[in-house]
């Protein structure tokens, strides 16, 4: 039994690559984003200094020693690039992820009850979304600081979260409508499935596709989300993210002073990050869905 | 139409006091507005006290959002404690700069992406259509606050043809006359086309996938089965029809550039709404970030009523829906 599963896993494994391969935008999105998760992962064995250590005199230009330069005050600006992919990743997708689980809950509910709870789920998503976005997220993310309940850290991932999640709810609604109609939902109702149990256990896998490629779509923009905030203020300084490393140039002038080694390259490294997802997960979709697909 | 519009003004008047009840609920439930000033040794906590009480704020939750709303209709958003002035004036003198900043903005990048984009859809495939696409996808990648710094760090540090701040001279007033417009002109062009040209490459994308379903429908192979010139079929079928679909998006743009300018006037020092809004995080001014929610917020409920009149206006199928 468990080999036929593991021949069949290899067998759809393959069958994707095959589409998804089909797509050379795609396939480089996908080769940068693998690149990018790899220096993530493997920081500590990339960077050549300890980014949070004076290691040079302030403001060095580009050398040999110090690829990037230095900033305000003597730190390696290569190695802050490194460890703010870690960072910046891992923001955006714990955002992302949290987003899209808020939308697809709202969503499958809002979709499968019907009624007023889908017209009082749907007013409130109208309502979250006539707000602008990174307005309402500075505005969240000033409340929750003004608590002083919650760390920065995770007072940004909720900011960003919670103002992230409409979208989703009106993406997972729509497929919700389209899937509870079918045959195989009516027998599980007609042999006493509960609500919850239908939602979860037979919606849910079915939708399964298009909340994967939300979450892949909302790490990209998450990540912008992040790099903004923290640029505004909003970001925890002590964890470096290329969001933060921008926030200090600025206040430090960066951009007048001309030390183009120390804004250009985290903005350089967001925008890649964010296009290589964003290509990744239109190939995904194209995968998923065959009508969009070229032959 | 009239009934429509009472529909419609009823609606946007609904969604504008939703909104306000979250921004007052996000705001009261958290935490106390006075909470910076009781930890502050230079008041004193009989200071305190009165304002607490001049401001409502020793009163229960249901009384205190009675009498929020009751000064918000009444054009009372609350007490500045960075400026030292009420909010509402404080927003009021920023604003006509944000207006000046946004409007023309987006009429120009809107015209500009539907003249390019009908034209790209149009070419499909080509490659001036492929190079649009990645170039756009690329922009589109970048912090918007980012690409105001390279626009900044080109234009005005490198090339030296553009001032490093402000929406004029400093020192310098408001006057009604030619050499201070000038100034401000010169102050305006950088944050004004970034802008543009981040709000155009967003634009045309869309506009463009607008134009290539356009493109598939029936009436267009009917057109050109009837022989008609390629130029008219661009004008007269596919580009009209493009039209009420990007209209359609018109209110999602402007909340959208409204994001835009909060970073494009900070990276610019650019006095408006949008500068306002990291000033108040800035300062920890909480009554003025939640003035300009509001505020904002509003200007994006009245436009988006304003664009629902003008959709209205073009399709007469969605006046009896």
């Amino acid at each position: 039994m468990r080999s036929v599963r593991l021949h069949d896993w290899r067998h759809r494994l393959r069958e994707f690559w095959t589409v998804f391969s089909r797509d050379r935008t795609a396939v480089v999105g996908l080769a940068i984003l693998l690149a990018i998760v790899f220096v993530a992962v493997f920081a500590d064995f990339i960077a050549p200094y300890n980014p949070y250590e004076r290691v040079g005199r302030p403001y060095e230009r580009p050398s040999w020693r110090h690829l990037l330069g230095t900033n305000d005050i003597g730190q390696d600006i290569l190695s802050e690039l490194v460890y703010g992919a870690r960072a910046s990743l891992f923001i955006g997708f714990l955002a992302a992820a949290t987003a899209t689980l808020i939308g697809t809950v709202v969503g499958v509910v809002s979709g499968y009850y019907g009624g007023v709870v889908d017209e009082v789920l749907m007013r409130l998503v109208d309502i979250w979304l006539s707000i602008p976005s990174l307005l309402f997220a500075i505005f969240l993310a000033a409340v929750i600081l003004r608590t002083g309940r919650l760390p920065m850290f995770s007072a940004l991932i909720l900011s960003i979260a919670l103002t992230s999640w409409p979208p989703v709810a009106r993406l997972t609604r729509a497929a919700t409508l389209s899937i509870k109609e079918r045959p195989y939902i009516e027998s599980a109702v007609a042999l006493g499935a509960s609500p919850t149990r239908v939602m979860f256990r037979h919606i849910l896998p079915n939708i399964a596709p298009i909340v994967l490629v939300e979450v892949v779509v909302r790490t990209g923009l998450a990540m912008l989300t992040e790099a903004t905030l923290s640029f505004l203020g909003l970001g925890d300084p002590t964890v470096k993210s290329w969001g933060i490393i921008l926030n200090f140039a600025m206040v430090k002038n960066a951009p007048i002073l001309g030390l183009w080694w120390w804004f250009l390259p985290p903005g350089i490294m967001i925008a890649l990050t964010v296009m290589s997802v964003m290509m990744v997960g239109r190939g995904l979709e194209v995968y998923f869905n065959p009508r969009l697909r070229r032959y | 139409m009239k009934t429509f519009l009472i529909r419609r003004a009823y609606a946007s008047f609904i969604t504008f006091v939703a909104v306000v009840t979250i921004v007052f609920l996000l705001a009261r439930v958290t935490g106390d507005p006075l909470a910076e000033l009781e930890n502050d040794p230079r008041i004193s906590p009989a200071t305190v006290a009165a304002l607490r009480a001049a401001f409502g704020l020793d009163r229960p939750l249901h009384e205190q959002y009675f009498a929020y709303m009751v000064n918000l209709f009444r054009g009372d958003l609350g007490y500045s404690l960075h400026y030292k002035a009420p909010v509402a004036e404080v927003i009021m003198q920023r604003f006509p700069y944000t207006l000046a900043l946004l409007i023309p903005s987006i009429t120009l990048s809107n015209y500009l992406a539907y003249v390019v984009g009908v034209e790209l859809g149009w070419r499909r495939g080509s490659r001036v259509d492929s190079v649009f696409m990645s170039v756009s996808m690329f922009v589109r990648s970048t912090p918007y606050f980012w690409l105001a710094i390279i626009f900044l760090y080109t234009f005005s540090v490198v090339l030296r043809v553009t001032p490093l701040f402000g929406a004029v001279s400093p020192g310098r007033r408001f006057e009604w006359s030619l050499d201070w417009f000038l100034d401000y002109l010169w102050h305006y062009a950088l944050p004004f086309t970034v802008l543009t040209f981040r709000g155009f490459l967003a634009e045309l994308i869309y506009v463009r996938n607008v134009v290539v379903d356009v493109l598939g429908e029936d009436f267009v192979m009917t057109a050109r089965a009837k022989g008609l010139p390629d130029r008219y079929v661009k004008s007269r079928y596919v580009a009209r029809n493009a039209m009420i679909p990007i209209v359609t998006v018109l209110g999602m743009r402007y909340a959208f550039i409204i994001d835009g300018a909060i970073q494009t006037e900070t990276v610019f020092s650019y006095p408006g709404t949008g500068r306002l809004v990291y000033e108040a995080i800035y300062n920890r001014d909480f009554w003025l970030l939640q003035g300009a929610v509001v505020i904002l917020t509003l200007s994006v409920i009245v436009v988006n009523f304003v664009i629902d009149m003008l959709y209205a206006y073009l399709d007469p199928r969605v006046r009896y829906r």
